[in-house]
């Protein structure tokens, strides 16, 4: 199923185009526990997906395996169209494939402006030979030295709200900044595609929807994003399209609204008992 | 000041080399390389450039050149090999590096001279030569600690599969290290015999591996200033700790300990926690860092809220909040 963001924002049904992603029965077994068991789906450019399911559903396995951190036992991963099986996870960065982590990931001896600048050196169009040195690039000492701070570091850090943070480093800023400062190092990136996994967790209800109308603002500029998320009105807010997981297996999909009035997603999360009852 | 330097010429050149001894051992175990191999490096640069100057008769530029190469190109094959084992298991697998390197000069036969080593290794190398190739060694170092490398290095150490998710080789990064450690330990090793003129099995082996661990330790392992504190200490203390003989080896001991102890970060960390602590104060009021939550968000947190919104911990205001409801808005209107 494809679809595509009408006016509204609302998504419909669409015919397919070039998948950014497209997985084909993905498996990640861990001796006998299947943690991942046969997905297959695929993103669309400049839309936001999201992922639902309860805890050990496999969600965040599955960005792992997407992301090669985690070792497939089976399944095909394409990346515009072409298998990335061979490529390592580093590899697969490089082409413009940024993620953050279900829990804070920060080196705690750098400040802000170097974690966030740690994604922008593994941004595949750093420092083009067209490019000119102008002098927000910084001088070649600045560079050298690590503090010069690009323009487009600069950008992300206004895109997530941390100006004033700069010179922070991890361990003095609360958790939900942290996030921010994770949000801010993928942006860097310049992906292709953004996995976001429980972004928002550690944040408040403001936090929340600054996050969520960042992630409309980056799909607006075409970003295919996939966010794995407990937050429901987060993502009936954000996503066009999820996925509900439950036993490493897809168990619907959809609009948001539909999939969490799914029946089989509310027993996953609620138990057989409570749909009895209800 | 230029008598004292040349009345204490051989504490000079030790610190010299100790010092660049020490950044083997410190370029590794900052990129969380728990290698020793640096001191095998020494090891073998001595001896190789001993040989050169002996044999091939090269001066003393192309013998250090040379031997930085071949000791690199040890470490590169060194590292292919065992760049994948981690913690005390690549540690000790170093340390067997090393003890081969005094076996192999032990038992080389006249080609390394076996116990009594190598004598008359007379080539035209100054301590004023010394120096700027040390402080050459110690600006690249210092710049690889900044900077994309710097940045890169410390993910490498800190966490593998956020470097690797953040676009770094770390296989590559992690080789190396290993290139760069054998490197400058083949230089450590090149100056030194070429200032002392003679080299032994005495003068390699286990005991090199505890002094450059001892000299990072308590100076500091994250930077190459720590590197240069211990190097300056424990070159120049068994000098000044002359007057109490033979106790002199307990308080090195109890110093070491001490600093193990008290300073896990050595010298360098402490200095770092007290800059960055007048930073805060500095800076004023902190955004007060929150206790991870559990990401067990729970069953309820499916369901939405009446308001459309699920419940959260409120926190203060932050800095950046405006900026960020101003961006929020701008991207909903």
């Amino acid at each position: 199923m494809t679809v595509q963001p009408t006016e509204q924002g609302a998504p419909t049904a669409a015919p397919s185009g070039n998948p950014v992603l497209e997985l084909t029965d993905v498996a990640v077994h861990f001796g006998g526990v299947k943690a991942v068991d046969g997905i297959t789906l695929r993103l669309e450019p400049g839309l936001v997906y999201g992922i639902i399911g309860p805890n050990g559903s496999g969600k965040t396995t599955l960005i792992g395996a997407i992301t090669r951190l985690t070792k497939l036992t089976r399944g095909q991963l394409l990346f515009d169209g072409s298998s990335y099986l061979g490529l390592r996870a580093s590899g697969l960065a490089r082409l413009g494939v940024a993620r953050t982590f279900q829990t804070v990931r920060l080196l705690p001896d750098l400040d802000v402006v170097q974690n966030i600048m740690l994604g922008f050196d593994g941004r595949s169009d750093r420092g083009d030979a067209g490019e000119p040195r102008t002098a927000e690039r910084g001088s070649l000492w600045g560079r050298a030295i690590g503090r010069s701070t690009r323009p487009e570091v600069a950008d992300a850090i206004a895109r997530t709200g941390l100006e004033g943070f700069e010179r922070y480093y991890p361990s003095e800023l609360s958790y939900g900044t942290q996030r921010r400062v994770e949000i801010a190092r993928a942006i860097a990136m310049n992906p292709r595609l953004l996995l976001l996994d429980e972004p928002t967790a550690g944040m408040n209800q403001a936090e929340r929807a600054e996050i969520s109308a960042l992630m409309r603002e980056l799909r607006s500029q075409g970003l295919c994003q996939l966010l794995v998320e407990h937050d429901v009105q987060m993502m009936i807010d954000t996503c066009d399209y999820v996925f509900a997981m439950n036993t490493g297996r897809l168990i619907a999909e959809g609009e948001p609204r539909d999939v969490v009035q799914n029946p089989l997603v509310q027993e996953a999360y609620l138990g057989r008992k409570w749909r009895e009852h209800a | 000041m230029i008598d004292f330097f040349n009345s204490n010429l051989v504490l000079v050149q030790a610190t010299l080399a100790g010092l660049v001894l020490a950044l083997s051992v410190q370029v590794p175990l900052r990129m969380g390389v728990f290698s020793f191999a640096g001191a095998g490096s020494y090891g073998l640069g001595g001896y190789a450039a001993a040989l050169l100057v002996i044999h091939l008769e090269l001066n003393a530029f192309e013998a250090i050149g040379l031997t930085m190469l071949i000791t690199a190109f040890v470490g590169l094959l060194l590292g292919l090999v065992i760049s994948r084992l981690n913690g005390l298991y690549l540690a000790m697998a170093t340390v067997a590096f090393d003890l081969i390197i005094s076996v192999v000069a032990i038992n080389g036969g006249t080609f390394t001279g076996e116990s009594t080593g190598l004598y008359g290794v007379i080539v035209d190398f100054t301590t004023t030569q010394m120096f700027i190739l040390t402080l050459v060694a110690l600006v690249l170092v210092a710049l690889s600690e900044r900077g994309r490398v710097g940045r890169r290095s410390q993910a490498v150490r800190d966490d593998q599969q956020l470097a690797a998710s953040a676009g770094v080789n770390v296989r590559r990064y992690r080789l190396m290290a290993f290139v760069v450690s054998g490197a400058l330990g083949g230089l450590a090793g090149a100056m030194n015999v070429m200032v002392r003129t003679t080299i032994g099995p005495l003068d390699i082996g286990f005991g090199l591996i505890v002094l450059a661990l001892t000299m990072i330790i308590v100076g500091g392992a994250m930077s190459w200033k720590g590197a240069v504190l211990g190097a300056i200490i424990f070159t120049w203390l068994p000098h000044f700790l002359d007057f109490i003989g033979e106790w002199q080896n307990l308080v090195y001991g109890i110093i070491v300990a001490l600093a193990a102890i008290f300073l896990p970060r050595g010298i360098h960390g402490v200095i770092v926690d007290i800059i960055r602590s007048v930073q805060r104060k500095r800076r004023g009021t902190l955004d007060k860092p929150a206790p991870d939550p559990s990401d067990d968000a729970g069953p309820e947190e499916l369901l939405p809220t009446s308001s459309g919104a699920p419940s959260s911990p409120p926190q203060q205001p932050v800095p950046g909040g405006a900026a960020a409801t101003q961006l929020a808005r701008g991207a909903k209107s």
